[in-house]
């Protein structure tokens, strides 16, 4: 799961540019307003062999696709598998928010790995999302300060003492191509 | 040629150099003095890329951004901080949603226009009713 904000069209271009097909759901929470979110999605697609789609309320994560989440809802994941897009007030100034998506996560199945990571933006948002995954026992990654646009979320994140790796975009997509060859999933699907 | 760059500056000396940039590039630009005048445009019918400035007097770009939100202006367009800010201010809080991108000035131009032409891009698809 992917916290992003400003400057993060760009960063998850670069990104997904980068990653062959993996094994893996993706669910990209970026900052954007309803109205940007399908451009965004639309131009991931250019870049990427995985199918890039906005997240549907109701619908599951499959292994090998890159889920958006829509501007103007909250996104959750129930069962870590099945997404719930929710209104309500903003949390950490936004949404949707990675802190809200992020917490929804439950402790993987065994064979299950959760990834988060925290990409260029302003503000802290993401930061509890990375601690709650850090304690279900995921893998958690930042973006540094030289390669971010604006080093706010990442550091916030970073902060908290519960990232493994800070690392420039383009380690952090060498970074996801090893761990994402030696497990099953990011997130248990259920395909 | 019909433009879909807009500069907001109060600094004439940068909407100069920024125009001279872009006109070698072949790219027209349209420049704005300053937050009302950018909603001003923006109220004519203007959408595009913003390359908008914080600091400016009277409205910044922060204040300018909420007005342009506020209005019911924003949909169409991409709006990217061009500043000497290293890192944002408070003010920015409850609009991330609305700023793309956030460049520090100086910058290289060569990856400036790169960007650009991806925001241009975002735009175009739509146009396009894909």
């Amino acid at each position: 799961m992917i916290g992003v904000s400003t400057g993060g069209p760009i960063a998850l271009k670069r990104l997904f540019a980068d990653l062959p097909p993996l094994n893996a759901a993706f669910v990209i929470v970026l900052h954007i307003p309803p109205g940007m979110d399908y451009r965004i999605a639309r131009s991931l697609s250019a870049v990427t062999a995985m199918p890039v789609a906005l997240a549907e309320d109701g619908g599951y994560l499959r292994r090998g696709h890159i889920y958006l989440a829509p501007g103007g809802f909250h996104l959750k994941l129930e069962g870590n598998s099945r997404i719930i897009l929710e209104e309500g007030p903003r949390v950490n100034f936004v949404q949707p928010s990675a802190d809200v998506a992020m917490k929804s996560l439950l402790k993987p199945l065994k064979r299950g790995r959760i990834i988060g990571v925290i990409l260029t933006g302003m503000g802290k948002d993401g930061a509890e999302g990375i601690r709650h995954i850090k304690a279900l026992g995921g893998m958690t990654i930042a973006q540094d300060q030289k390669s971010s646009a604006i080093y706010g979320m990442p550091k916030a994140a970073s902060e908290t003492g519960a990232v493994d790796f800070v690392f420039p975009l383009d380690k952090i997509s060498r970074k996801l191509v090893e761990l994402l060859s030696n497990c099953e999933s990011t997130v248990p699907c259920n395909d | 040629m019909d433009s879909r760059i807009m500069i907001v500056d109060d600094e004439e000396m940068i909407r100069e150099a920024a125009e001279m940039l872009f006109q070698a590039e072949g790219i027209a630009l349209i420049t704005a003095s300053s937050g009302k005048e950018c909603l001003d445009y923006l109220e004519s019918g203007f959408r595009g890329v913003i390359l908008m400035d914080i600091m400016m007097p009277e409205m910044d770009g922060w204040d300018t951004i909420r007005q342009i939100v506020e209005k019911g202006l924003y949909e169409g367009n991409v709006i990217v901080m061009l500043t000497a800010m290293d890192a944002p201010d408070e003010k920015m809080e409850g609009l991330q949603e609305y700023v793309t991108d956030y460049i520090t000035k100086p910058f290289y131009i060569q990856s400036l226009l790169d960007s650009i032409r991806y925001y241009l891009s975002l735009l175009q698809a739509e146009g396009d009713g894909a």
